[in-house]
């Protein structure tokens, strides 16, 4: 079994590079597919770890980590769930969008093998996206019955 | 010699997923010839052959020896009907089509248990409905996407009646079936089971049919869909609550379990005499 000592600093570990991928989505215009599943499951990850410490760690003994616990839910709920998260959310519907009006007006006339390969791949970048907002609504539905 | 052909149809399409070196969103193969591992009318050959080089979902086709028997590979883009697909709120699954052999082993069961017509539910380009003429079996091929639909007109090679419209909400006392079986296209998780039950619900309305009628599912062992407690590849609580007995069930190719270890369960169902 993990001692105290290990847990605490599995948690700074963790809530540090959850902290770097918040930095990273505050100062990029828009995060790719895999930055953005790489920083919801690193939320969900710190956020876990959060409330099984919480329950474990006494106020008196542990005042340090319990601060810090409360110190990243605070940039979780105030930087992530109030302003990247929903950014996150409009810009995938946008792009989905966008990617349904683009194939839609692609020409259907006769195309060669090739062509047709290559406008495949803009399907599965579409597919992908739609699968990426899926992951994200449920985050959403989540924060909804919190 | 129907399962045969089905076992010799998986084997075939594990020795292509072998070599297969292209880069199609889909790929099929249908023997040119009638041979020993595939006893088949070579006019009913002929046929599925048309099919494929008549559907402008095929982009390209070669010949190649595959085991010991010959045949062509067919390589196809369903992407323009799947983005038509997403945007219907009562499409129950995206288009993803069976293998046209394995719609015509279908069939030859289907006739072999005795059923006289065969009702292709969420038809896609209507290609079991197809086989069921080639099989002089009556079919009706039921397809909501209306995009679908056009590309089944243009494959009535022989006319197996593409009819646009929701199958939970057609009128099936219209047809006149005295021993139909229904082929439900879609998996149970994917929003077949609200499909089965929903044309269950229409036929069990019409006096005397519920006994006659049979019902095929298409299931799946993909470990990426919740399981069924009864198990029959995800139909098990349906077949059950619905007083059917499975009869029998094959294994066959499709598009969606290509790369797949696990072929596609097509299971075979009738009502249990009371």
């Amino acid at each position: 079994m993990a001692s105290a000592d290990d847990i605490s600093s599995m948690f700074y570990d963790e809530s540090e590079k959850l902290e770097n991928l918040i930095n990273n989505a505050t100062t990029k215009s828009e995060l790719s597919l895999h930055e953005i599943i790489e920083t919801y499951f690193q939320i969900m990850n710190v956020s876990s770890m959060a409330v099984i410490l919480k329950q474990q760690l006494q106020a008196d003994e542990h005042k340090i980590l319990l601060d810090k616990i409360i110190d990243i839910e605070r940039v979780i709920s105030e930087k992530f769930n109030s302003s990247i998260h929903p950014q996150v959310l409009k810009k995938l519907t946008k792009s989905i969008q966008d990617s349904i009006k683009n194939l839609q007006s692609e020409d259907s006339e006769q195309k060669s093998k090739e062509d047709i390969e290559n406008e495949a791949k803009l399907y599965e970048e579409l597919r992908q996206k739609m699968s990426t907002k899926e992951f994200v609504e449920q985050y959403d539905k989540g924060l909804s019955h919190d | 010699m129907i399962e045969d052909i089905a076992k010799n149809l998986v084997h075939l399409k594990k020795e292509f997923t072998k070599i297969y070196d292209g880069k199609s969103q889909i790929q099929e193969l249908i023997p040119v010839s009638k041979s020993d591992l595939f006893p088949i009318k070579q006019k009913d050959l002929e046929l599925l052959h048309q099919f494929a080089t008549k559907n402008p979902i095929y982009y390209n086709s070669y010949e190649k020896i595959i085991g010991r028997t010959l045949c062509i590979v067919y390589e196809g883009d369903i992407n323009k009907y799947w983005l038509n697909s997403i945007q219907y709120d009562s499409s129950y699954q995206p288009f993803y089509p069976t293998w046209i052999m394995s719609a015509y082993v279908c069939v030859l069961l289907a006739k072999d248990l005795g059923y006289h017509e065969i009702i292709d539910i969420g038809s896609g380009d209507g290609r079991i409905a197809f086989c069921a003429k080639i099989l002089d079996l009556e079919s009706y091929s039921i397809e909501i996407d209306d995009m679908l639909v056009e590309l089944q007109k243009l494959l009535t090679i022989l006319d197996f009646h593409p009819h646009c419209s929701d199958a939970v909400a057609f009128d099936y006392f219209s047809l006149n079936l005295t021993h139909p079986i229904f082929f439900i296209g879609g998996l149970p998780q994917m929003g077949g089971t609200q499909l089965a039950l929903g044309v269950m619900k229409k036929i069990n309305s019409i006096s005397d049919l519920k006994r006659n009628t049979g019902w095929v599912f298409t299931g799946t062992y993909s470990q990426k869909y919740q399981l069924d407690p009864k198990n029959e590849a995800g139909w098990g609580t349906l077949i059950e609550k619905n007083n059917l007995k499975s009869v029998q069930t094959l294994s066959l190719p499709t598009a969606w379990a290509f790369h797949e270890p696990e072929e596609t369960p097509y299971i075979f169902t009738q009502t249990v005499s009371e």
